[in-house]
């Protein structure tokens, strides 16, 4: 069995000593993150990656995992302690969450939290291993054209199901793609916006790019909020559940898990919107829908194991056919090339320690997580007692070392500044930045493909409609505008995002 | 404010667009474009800033035409307070080492919020600076000088 033997040897790569420790690295700043309101993974991972370029790639790429799906386990403890969300995946278990913390019913809600997520953890990493064969030999079979339409389509699905207005986002993705283009022309050496400045010549590093819109402006924004913290201060006991409450969960957590898997895996899916979703399903199904918003357990079990099933499943477009799914991913793409290796259907083939080690090491992280999180709750909350005031001075100076450190130029501060500037004006405006990150990962991919499709069709853009997959990429793409453009889907995504 | 129909957010986003756009056309004018067939390097330039330049006509004539909505006052004391402490961290590290320049970087930004106190901030920032030192310089090797000598 191909699939028993790639488990196996991503299983024996994840438990060698060294990817273990990176794996429980990972996971642990993932938590503390996660904990943390006002610092995301996204900063966290662009401040590591320089740093991860002495690392083995497997390693690296697995501690960064680890600080992803770790960051999930630790917005919940925020959220439902606080009230308040340590990561946006985790906005909806504070409606129930913090309900049950308020009853006292805090340690059964942090349980059930994690077992949760732990559940959706292990059952996404064998979606992970079942789906992801098929895609990346279907992957192989792409040329120049088909590459393309994928790229559109990936583009336009994350910029549908994100957050916030999608023309803004449409047009943050041409900014991106823009931003992209600086840097010499592979093929004409020609330079192209660069101004005469000799570092823009390879391109425009994305590392000070997304510290400047997700660290420093976020910063920004932030300071100009009214500051709300207030820790519940009550003894955290009871952290095993009881059979009823475990009872009750099972089959919310089950459904949170499949709706978690299904919007992961689409592109823009990531760790935001399952969690509503889920939440929105429970609510529905549920026989006593008077308790949800007044410490339902259900309430806390399904967005759980959602966002943690969506987490992980974000990585199959990355790992099979090199898109990224969202801004994280795109910065994950990044880390690849970083390390040589060129995301796209062949890294199956090339890098199967690398994948299937990563894969494996997410249900050992899972394992990790539920430790770390159960037993040692009361460390993370104490955590929450930092305040602001002297987190994000921190938060500003992490973000100048990691900008320098990734190529060790005074250049790159000065523009993760100027994108600080902007991201700033962004968030005025009401634009979300994560379109720009994919734009400005993907820009290169999209130009080159785009390029050599066109050579090879002698200029005609009918080939992307003549080649069978391309044309059915591309009328989904097609059928994504369209479904956005008509007025009823756009009022319901707004309701449900708003929710 | 009712009767009058902006709305600013579309309408400076759009501007910034148009803006973004004329000047990627400006700053690409000399690369040769070719043809489809056989794009030069300032094929998609050209191609990518027509479409942010219809975007942003777009948002300009959306934001005309939309009911009024501002957007909220900017706060300048976070945005200078943070910009600077970048903009000297940029100054300071490679002249006067990772130690300072770290110290400086975060009384700097703590000016950003109105609940700074002077000298929590700097015993943290000092504290920071040498976790700094060990963390990115001693254990992560990173090329940096540690003092101005």
């Amino acid at each position: 069995m191909d699939l028993f033997s790639n488990l196996a040897l991503g299983l024996a790569t994840a438990v060698e000593p060294i990817n273990l420790l990176y794996c429980l690295i990972g996971v642990v700043i993932g938590t503390a993150i996660g904990v943390l309101p006002g610092i995301g993974p996204i900063p966290t991972v662009a401040l590591l990656l320089p740093f991860t370029f002495g690392l083995d790639a497997t390693s690296a790429f697995i501690m960064l995992a680890g600080i992803f799906y770790g960051a999930q386990y630790g917005g919940s403890t925020t959220a439902i302690l606080v009230n308040v969300p340590g990561e946006t995946s985790s906005v909806v278990t504070c409606l129930d969450g913090h309900k049950m913390a308020q009853q006292g019913r805090a340690g059964p809600a942090l349980a059930i939290a994690a077992i949760s997520s732990f559940y959706a953890g292990t059952i996404a990493t064998v979606v992970i291993c079942l789906l992801s064969l098929p895609l990346s030999a279907l992957a192989l079979k792409f040329t120049a054209v088909e590459y393309f339409s994928l790229l559109v389509l990936g583009l336009l699905a994350a910029v549908v199901l994100a957050h916030g207005s999608v023309m803004k986002a449409l047009a943050m993705v041409l900014l991106g793609l823009l931003l992209g283009l600086i840097g010499i022309d592979v093929s004409s050496g020609a330079a192209r916006m660069t101004f005469g400045v000799a570092e823009l010549g390879d391109g425009i590093d994305f590392v000070p790019v997304a510290m400047g819109l997700f660290g420093l402006g976020e910063i920004m924004a932030n300071l100009e909020r009214p500051p709300v913290r207030q820790v519940v201060s009550q003894k955290v006991r009871d952290l095993i559940p009881s059979w009823a409450d475990l009872k009750a969960s099972f089959p919310a957590m089950t459904r949170g898990t499949l709706i978690g898997c299904i919007l992961g895996v689409l592109p823009g899916g990531g760790a935001a919107l399952p969690p509503f979703t889920a939440y929105a399903v429970e609510k529905k199904l549920s026989k006593n829908k008077a308790m949800f918003g007044h410490g339902a357990i259900e309430g806390v079990a399904a967005p759980e194991a959602a966002n943690n099933a969506g987490a992980q499943t974000s990585f199959i477009p990355l790992l099979t056919l090199g898109i990224p799914a969202n801004a994280l991913m795109a910065l994950m793409i990044g880390a690849l090339m970083m390390h040589g290796i060129q995301p796209g259907p062949q890294i199956m083939t090339e890098q199967p320690q690398l994948v299937w080690g990563v894969i494996a090491s997410m249900w050992v992280g899972n394992l990790m997580l539920l430790v770390i999180n159960l037993p040692l709750v009361g460390i993370w909350v104490s955590m929450l007692k930092i305040p602001y005031r002297l987190m994000f001075p921190a938060i500003a100076l992490l973000c100048c070392i990691g900008t320098y450190g990734i190529a060790n130029s005074v250049f790159n501060i000065w523009l993760m500044l100027g994108c600080a500037l902007v991201g700033y004006f962004f968030i005025k405006v009401g634009a979300e930045p994560a379109p720009l990150l994919l734009g400005l990962v993907l820009g290169p991919q999209l130009e080159e493909n785009f390029r050599r499709a066109m050579l090879l069709s002698d200029g005609d853009l009918l080939v992307f409609l003549q080649r069978p997959i391309s044309a059915v990429l591309l009328v989904v793409a097609a059928m994504l505008i369209l479904v956005l453009l008509s007025p009823t889907v756009f009022r319901k995504r707004k309701e449900a995002l708003a929710e | 404010m009712t009767g009058r129909r902006i709305d600013l957010q579309d309408l400076l986003f759009g501007l910034f667009l148009v803006g973004v756009a004329a000047f990627t056309t400006v700053a690409t004018w000399s690369l040769r474009v070719g043809t489809a067939a056989n794009m030069g390097p300032g094929y998609m330039p050209r191609a990518i800033a027509a479409l942010v330049c219809a975007f942003g006509l777009f948002f300009v004539g959306r934001g005309l035409v939309s009911p009024f909505k501002s957007i909220a006052p900017p706060q300048p004391r976070a945005v200078i307070f943070i910009l600077a402490a970048v903009a000297a961290f940029a100054v300071l590290v490679t002249t006067a080492g990772l130690m300072i320049a770290s110290v400086v970087t975060i009384v700097i930004a703590g000016f950003a919020s109105r609940e700074m106190r002077v000298v929590e901030t700097v015993l943290f920032g000092s504290a920071m600076a040498v976790g700094a030192v060990l963390v990115f310089v001693q254990a992560l090797k990173l090329p940096v000088p540690i003092w101005p000598w």
